[in-house]
């Protein structure tokens, strides 16, 4: 199909897409890589009477350091943050997850702040950024804020970013000493959407116990989250298979589950768990070889 | 597809039933109610658009209330068509009573989507009903609080 008719603009400036955003209001959708947004339209799912196109905003594509933390501009392709040296030496979550992301054509036209903003169940992007507690930029022509990523899923497709507002950044830290992260997902092998994917951040003593661990988990609910009664299991102990496989069962505990014709929500509930506990695994072993 | 849940009210369980047999609620209740008009045979004609972020779908179709069995339990029939979809369905909504005060609301029921949005969309469909049945419970919850302050 294609989409019901709209009227597009360009904006040449993250001020005017301010404008333009504000004035059109919820007629109005954001036009990045398009990689989330245009299917919906080309099934009429979704059928904005606006789009601003922001594509061409240079200024919101980049991916630097800021002391101990990382700020990805969101016009990033999920490429750009697979190739980034800086990525792999500093966050490699982030290009180990960006490298999972639908295809190489996704990958070369979808954005970080598009896929993130859209905020799809089974999106990738959401599991990482959470389990790295990350913090997102939101501008508008009133100002602009910085959500903390715990704040900004709220339901299915749905952020904490207002009617007005466009994500710009992402802001992650470097990973720690005596730390490791993996994300471990299945991918439905059609849509290459996660079927349940899982991002894990572990941090050891010198003892190999488990000093921090994160969990974000994207795929099972309505919205991605923090599989905080695996981290409950996990604080504090010894990094043991015992202890691991304990923890995972608790992978989707509390969440409404998704059922599909793909995954039934006991399939599902049961896949959480065992991606957990591989991304655990990955996670503490990487750790364990890290100075 | 099965469509489970459950909700808690603070309002004694006679208070909920009213509330919920009473169409005005009901035209507030349902997520981007637009129209819920009786028909002669008692049955009622809706138009709702439906919105979860961008994706949006304007239904209409026809809602029947049966077995009622005061104040606990009701039966419910949908059907509705939309730009995007059709959806049939039936369900029961079970209250029961848990303290004088607290209303527990139990659903059950099977839907059955089609068009585009059950095959294109089929992944959500799940997640979409839920959250549709949450919000209908939380502006009930809603309206039966603000009548027990008025």
């Amino acid at each position: 199909m294609i989409p019901e008719p709209f009227e597009y603009h360009v904006a040449h400036s993250l001020e005017e897409a301010s404008r333009l955003v504000a004035q059109f209001g919820s007629d109005g959708k954001i036009l990045a890589g398009g990689h989330s947004l245009v299917p919906l339209m080309k099934f009429r799912l979704a059928a904005p009477k606006y789009l601003v196109d922001i594509s061409r905003l240079g200024d919101l594509k980049y991916i630097r350091e800021d002391g101990e933390r990382i700020e990805i501009g969101a016009l990033t392709t999920h490429y750009e943050v697979e190739s980034s040296e800086l990525l792999k030496a500093k966050c490699p979550l982030l290009p180990e997850t960006a490298a999972e992301i639908g295809d190489v054509q996704v990958r070369n036209r979808g954005t970080i702040g598009g896929s993130i903003s859209h905020a799809d169940p089974a999106g990738d992007w959401p599991a990482p950024i959470l389990a790295l507690d990350a913090d997102i930029k939101a501008v508008s022509t009133r100002g602009e804020r910085w959500i903390a990523v715990r704040d900004l899923f709220v339901e299915l497709l749905t952020t904490a970013l207002a009617g007005d507002e466009i994500l710009t950044a992402i802001r992650v830290p470097a990973l720690g000493v005596r730390s490791g992260s993996a994300y471990s997902k299945l991918h439905h092998p059609a849509s290459g959407y996660a079927m349940v994917g899982v991002a894990a951040v572990i941090s050891l003593d010198e003892q190999g116990n488990i000093t921090k661990a994160s969990v974000g988990i994207t795929g099972v609910g309505p919205k991605a989250y923090r599989a905080t009664a695996v981290e409950e299991g996990l604080q504090g102990k010894p990094a043991s298979v015992k202890r691991l496989a304990e923890a995972s069962a608790h992978a989707a505990e509390a969440i409404e589950v998704n059922s599909d014709l793909y995954a039934s929500a006991e399939y599902r509930t049961h896949l959480a768990t065992v991606y957990t506990r591989r991304a655990l695994e990955r996670s503490i072993e990487r750790a364990g070889h890290a100075a | 597809m099965k469509i489970e849940g459950t909700y808690v009210i603070s309002a004694p369980r006679d208070v909920v039933w009213r509330h919920l047999m009473n169409p005005e609620v009901l035209a507030r209740s349902l997520p981007g109610c637009e129209k819920l008009v009786p028909n002669s045979d008692g049955s009622y004609h809706a138009e709702l658009k439906i919105s979860i972020a961008a994706v949006k779908g304007s239904y209409r179709g026809r809602v029947e209330i049966l077995d009622p069995t005061p104040p606990e339990r009701y039966r419910m029939k949908v059907q509705g068509q939309g730009t995007n979809g059709f959806v049939k369905g039936e369900g029961t909504l079970t209250l029961s009573d848990d303290g004088a005060a607290v209303t527990n609301i139990s659903y059950s029921g099977d839907a059955s989507v089609g068009g585009v949005i059950a095959s294109v969309g089929q992944r959500l469909i799940h997640a979409a009903a839920h959250q549709l049945a949450n919000h209908f419970f939380q502006e009930l919850s809603r309206q039966v609080q603000a009548s027990q302050v008025a």
